[in-house]
């Protein structure tokens, strides 16, 4: 069989691709080289929906950013979005910033980014009292949001699947060849597909698959790492807003974001590596965070870090986001150089890839059967007492709790597992139900998530993996079984 | 009101707690969220429990069945498998809300609560190792519940992080199943363990102790591969050049217990920044009244004979509560830790309480060979006591009589080495 079309990456941006194109009568196919969708660049990151007051006026950036904000209004309700509605302040300090300040006050505005405010002093504090006191002025940007970027990628990608999409996790591109006007995708593995485009959503690897099959790609991946600190979500309320310092020559700068199921993210830095996959935590990366991040808030409770993490953007040398057919190959389409702000933007990148650059509706029919709705795992806890009793009758699992820190129940789990992307490794379901994601980090219920993973998917709980290929937990067993 | 007492963990503390408390005329619930009874003993299964409490040297399982054995036979109820979600308190009643396959997610109410709750183990993030996140780090307990509750070995060559008592067990059980552990490095200058151990797991077996050292690099894509260990300065920083490596599969980390408090998300209490837990007055009762805290959930202790006997007294205490129409005027007095003492118990001195003396729980910050344990009321030094040998690891006692207090002034306890 010939595929339509070719999505290489399962991130924010590929599945949110994917969704977009199902709504059209098209065979597509999405490939992902990890065992996991949403494993990379868009797990970890700062997790805002950004007003779109930093991008320069006129580009992509800007354009999609905006729009894209607006569309995870829509997409709250249509694919059961969390979505945390706390508004953004950028923080001055000195009568410089408050230029500063000034100039993108007047960029969001010309973005056609709405309420935005300059505040004083003294409203900047009643407005966040925990600030540090040493602000002059601040940048009020109340459509700033924060979501779950984990639950945004799972929505596109199941949406997407319940409307015809194939996915492949574990799936890595070796080689692309194009023979009589088909591509002809090979895997590692062996595979191979034939399909008549591609649209190569890979993050930071976009440029190593654009150069299977482009002699000049127009840009270059230059992956840029970030760290962040994780606290608890049982100190909340310190801060309420997400907090940008303003903008110095050096970059965004270190920010303090509330997360939507309560915990605070610090961070991050801005480090330029060669390695797309280096996510590993730095001494120095870490106490930078910590230092510049005192300069917006000096109360921050760092005696109660959960965990730290390291995220990579896939940023380009093109000064903007690239998205473009090939001038080289045609129907091979270019999805790259998405780093901030991606994840605002992913919904609108995918308007703009499938109305504006694809012309889907030139080319396919239009679905009359396309699933608008996509509903997320109703967790038990989340649920009224009504619905608990409910569901509780319907399945008694609801009454063994697993997770005692993130409240998760056993059908919870079990139902993780059996969704239709389904998680089969401890991080996947903590992913998919947050089980091991608060204080204890999974020190309680690890050895329950292992068994139940084993027990649904009829595994060897020594072949359960942590996340990684062959990421396994249990080496061995030490008592011969009879 | 279903129950005049609830109490939330069967482990040892539960347990202790449950026996003492017992009267005919209560109705006392206790919640385990285990299948059985007996908290984290379960699974220690080497020897060495028991020596204060009753005389002689017990594994962990066997110290378990002599608290569990006097208390089976009591008209209370108890339900195992069954996971406490929130605790509230309206109006004198508190409302605890707990979840099984039985009755799922319901509530029980009650007039007086024990906080029994054990601890659980600092992680990785906490401490903010640094390097890559790869599988086979993890808990020391965790690794001892894999291996002892279940029949898991977690990995083949070892390091451990932490020379806490947890930690040394776990050296010389993860030896003895076939595992190579190739060292232990703590931060500290001093081990965090008790001597013995330090000597049963450690040097029986020839395992290298690294003191004044720390991680500071770990390696491994999906599974760990290798970690670096560097030595640390006197504030904890580390020192260039001299990384040592170490090719290993597992990095178990034995780097300190938290009083594990963390049910309640509609019910806040005072609690320490030293020790995690509820700060308490002499009776084990938390800033709220009727809720009483004690064993691992209150302050991390270095032997279970002790969480039984604090327990025992925390029992008697809620029993008295329930029984007695209690006051509510209080007349508290602070108790601090000063000078190289890292913490006190209990924080509070309720002057109104029957009392002829108070036991002061407390560990020292420093190691020291000799010295003096100073108590002082304001500028009045009201008791004072020699010490030889204090560590950290190890936790001291003193008795302080009520008629040594003479004003309402905090009291505090500091420790001064002689030479």
């Amino acid at each position: 069989m010939t595929y339509d079309y070719i999505i290489i990456g399962a991130g924010v941006v590929g599945t949110a691709i994917a969704r977009e194109l199902m709504k059209y009568q098209v065979n597509a196919l999405m490939v992902e080289k990890e065992n996991d969708v949403c494993n990379h660049a868009s797990l970890a990151n700062s997790a805002i929906v950004h007003s779109g007051h930093d991008p320069k006026p006129g580009t992509l950036k800007a354009k999609l950013n905006v729009e894209g904000n607006n569309l995870y209004e829509k997409l709250e309700n249509t694919l059961d979005l969390p979505l945390l509605k706390n508004g953004a302040l950028m923080v001055a300090f000195s009568e410089e910033d408050n230029k500063t300040l000034k100039t993108y006050y007047n960029q969001a505005i010309e973005n056609g980014v709405e309420g935005v405010a300059l505040l004083n002093k003294e409203d900047a504090l009643k407005r966040e009292p925990n600030l540090n006191p040493k602000v002059t002025m601040v940048l009020d940007l109340p459509t700033t949001k924060v979501t779950y970027p984990w639950e945004v990628t799972l929505a596109f990608a199941e949406n997407a699947i319940d409307n015809g999409l194939e996915l492949k996790k574990s799936t890595e591109v070796k080689n692309i060849e194009k023979i009589d006007g088909l591509f002809i995708v090979t895997t590692t593995k062996g595979e191979s597909f034939k399909t008549h485009s591609i649209i190569n959503a890979a993050g930071a690897f976009t440029g190593k698959i654009a150069a299977m099959i482009e002699k000049n790609t127009p840009y270059t991946i230059k992956p840029r790492r970030g760290e962040y600190f994780v606290i608890d979500r049982h100190v909340k309320g310190f801060i309420n807003h997400t907090l940008y310092p303003t903008p110095t020559a050096l970059g965004k700068g270190v920010l303090i974001v509330p997360q939507v199921h309560g915990e605070t993210l610090i961070g991050p830095n801005s480090v330029f590596q060669d390695d797309p996959e280096n996510i590993d935590n730095t001494k120095s990366g870490l106490s930078y965070v910590r230092k510049e991040s005192t300069k917006l808030c000096d109360s921050i409770p760092f005696n109660k870090v959960i965990r730290t993490f390291t995220g990579v953007r896939a940023s380009s040398t093109y000064d903007d986001f690239y998205i473009k057919e090939s001038d080289e190959v045609k129907g091979f389409i270019h999805v790259a150089g998405i780093d901030s702000p991606g994840l605002s933007a992913a919904p609108a990148i995918a308007e703009y890839v499938v109305n504006t650059i694809i012309n889907a509706e030139q080319s396919f029919t239009k679905k009359t059967d396309f699933i608008e709705k996509r509903h997320g795992l109703k967790l038990f806890h989340q649920m009224t007492d009504e619905d608990k009793k409910e569901a509780f009758r319907v399945e008694p699992r609801h009454g063994n709790l697993i997770c005692k820190c993130e409240k998760i129940t056993e059908a919870d789990i079990v139902h993780a597992v059996n969704s239709s992307v389904p998680g089969d490794t401890v991080k996947g379901i903590k992913k998919r139900s947050r089980a091991g994601a608060g204080l204890c980090q999974g020190g309680y219920c690890e050895h329950n998530v292992i068994h139940l993973i084993a027990r649904e998917l009829k595994k060897d709980v020594t072949k359960v993996e942590y996340y990684d290929k062959e990421s396994y937990i249990l080496q061995s067993e030490t008592k011969v079984k009879k | 009101m279903n129950y005049d007492l609830i109490i939330i963990g069967g482990g040892a503390a539960g347990v202790a707690a449950l026996k003492s408390a017992y009267d005919p005329n209560l109705k006392i619930l206790l919640v385990e969220r285990e299948n059985r009874l007996g908290g984290i003993l379960k699974q220690c299964i080497h020897n060495g429990f028991g020596v204060h409490h009753y005389k002689e040297e017990l594994t962990g399982p066997e110290y378990a069945v002599r608290g569990i054995d006097a208390i089976k036979t009591l008209d209370v109820d108890i339900l195992t498998d069954t996971t406490v979600i929130d605790v509230e308190k309206t109006n004198g009643t508190f409302t605890v809300r707990m979840s099984n396959t039985t009755d799922g997610d319901h509530l029980r109410t009650s007039k007086a609560v024990i906080l029994s709750s054990g601890c659980y183990e600092r992680t990785r993030g906490a401490i903010q190792l640094p390097g890559d996140r790869p599988s086979g780090i993890m808990p020391a307990g965790s690794a001892q519940r894999y291996l002892n509750m279940e029949g898991y070995l977690v990995g083949k060559k070892i390091f451990i992080l932490g020379s806490g008592d947890i930690g040394l067990i776990m050296a010389r059980r993860m030896t003895l199943e076939g595992a190579k552990v190739l060292g232990v490095a703590e931060i500290m200058p001093y081990s965090n363990g008790l001597t013995r151990n330090i000597v049963q797991c450690l040097h029986d077996f020839d395992i290298p102790l690294y003191l004044s050292h720390t991680i500071s690099d770990i390696r491994g894509k999906s599974r760990l591969e290798g970690i670096t260990i560097s030595e640390v300065d006197e504030t904890f920083q580390t020192i260039e050049g001299t990384e040592k490596h170490f090719d290993v599969d597992t990095l178990l980390l034995s780097v300190g217990l938290i009083p594990d408090i963390n049910m309640f998300e509609s019910l806040s209490f005072e609690t320490s920044r030293k020790t995690n837990g509820a700060i308490v007055d002499q009776t084990y009762q938390t800033s709220v009244e009727g809720l009483f805290a004690c064993g691992n959930a209150l302050h991390v202790h270095d032997l279970v004979d002790f969480v039984t006997e604090e327990s025992e007294k925390a029992g008697k205490s809620a029993k008295a509560f329930i029984m007695e129409n209690h006051k509510k005027n209080k007349k508290l007095i602070d108790i601090e830790a000063s000078d190289n003492i890292g913490y006190v118990l209990p924080q509070k001195l309720d002057m109104d309480q029957p009392f002829d003396e108070v036991e002061l729980s407390f560990r020292a910050t420093m190691k020291g060979d000799k010295g003096v344990f100073v108590i002082h009321q304001g500028d009045q030094e009201i008791l004072t006591k020699k010490a030889r040998f204090v560590m950290p690891a190890e936790m001291e006692k003193i008795s302080l009589k009520k008629d040594l207090i003479d004003t309402t002034e905090p009291i505090t306890i500091r420790f001064e080495v002689t030479q």
